[in-house]
């Protein structure tokens, strides 16, 4: 019963609040912490830093790219969702990952309040991959959590798929594209 | 002793999903909400297809209709909204129902043998026998492993 009540309390929307980007990935809209990006470019700029990896292991990561003298692995967040196919025009290359990631369009920049606990009932991938769900402008919005676009598993194996990539390009002399 | 010989008369609510006619215990009903907005984002959880507010929570919504009634139904008069435990700690869910629900009084007597396992009880409704629903049961079964799809974005 107290577990119950506790839990029920946790529910609650509490009254801290922090500040958000709201973003859109093929009409679904999403937040992620603003604190958690380092830099948002368009994809035009970026031409010459991605590396499109030859043999992709996930059809999720198509490219690498290098920027400020460390390696990205470029997600695109609509295959990453399962949401229908869209054009990304933008690249939120996030803070303490090596993670950007391919997004729509940036909505706004607001603050929310806390974000309610993801549902018990919500079993999946999507307890890795989103902090809560925030009620804001009468909408639900899931907050992202920055380092669930990629496992641990997923990491080694696009590290070996960047390796495979970079000495292909060093025998054919090859720089990014 | 008889079957019957410890139950007592308790209260129903009688719903409908798609053609068919369910019963749940009154208690184990929080409430009954008229159809809010549904929010739906991507996620990887069989049955359960979106989240609505209520109250000041957000709680996740279970189509249960293509279990009772064969198919889902895009049109719905009401949620019911129900506790879920999961182990020690529980939270609300809710299920759509397709029309109008009763309020019944009525002595359940225990389910026909080969009922599925989340029926409890059936309730005579007038001339009818009404499957009565364990709601726990119900979306546990439903959600188990066994349904997940292989695959993430199974978009709400």
């Amino acid at each position: 019963m107290n577990a119950t009540r506790k839990r029920e309390g946790g529910l609650r929307r509490r009254s801290r609040s922090e500040t958000v980007l709201l973003f859109a990935v093929a009409y679904q809209k999403f937040a992620v912490a603003a604190a958690s990006v380092q830099e948002i470019r368009s994809t035009d700029s970026l031409a010459g830093n991605a590396v499109e990896i030859d043999q992709p292991v996930l059809s999720k990561v198509r490219h690498i790219l290098e920027h400020g003298g460390h390696t990205f692995y470029v997600v695109n967040a609509g295959a990453h969702f399962g949401l229908p196919v869209s054009r990304p025009s933008l690249l939120l290359i996030l803070r303490e990952s090596r993670v950007a990631v391919l997004i729509d369009s940036i909505e706004r920049m607001t603050e929310i309040p806390a974000p309610y606990p993801l549902p018990l009932a919500f079993a999946g991938a999507e307890r890795r991959w989103y902090r809560g769900l925030a009620y804001w402008d009468d909408m639900v919005i899931p907050v992202l959590q920055p380092g669930g676009f990629l496992t641990a598993q997923e990491f080694e194996q696009l590290e070996r798929a960047a390796k495979s990539t970079a000495s292909q390009h060093d025998l054919q002399g090859v720089g990014p594209a | 002793m008889r079957a019957t010989q410890n139950t007592a008369q308790s209260s129903f609510i009688v719903l409908q999903i798609g053609n068919r006619r369910f019963a749940l215990a009154a208690d184990a009903v929080v409430e009954l909400s008229a159809p809010v907005r549904l929010h739906t984002f991507p996620h990887t959880s069989p049955a359960v297809i979106g989240v609505i507010v209520r109250r000041g929570r957000v709680v996740p919504v279970y189509d249960a209709a293509p279990l009772l009634a064969g198919r889902s139904f895009s049109h719905h008069r009401f949620y019911v909204v129900a506790r879920r435990q999961f182990g020690q700690a529980s939270e609300l869910g809710a299920m759509p129902v397709s029309g109008e629900c009763e309020l019944a009084s009525g002595e359940m007597q225990p389910p026909s043998t080969g009922s599925p396992a989340y029926v409890c009880g059936v309730l005579p409704v007038g001339e009818d026998s009404v499957p009565v629903l364990d709601f726990n049961t119900l979306v546990n079964i439903y959600v188990s492993p066994e349904r997940e799809p292989a695959g993430a974005g199974a978009s709400s």
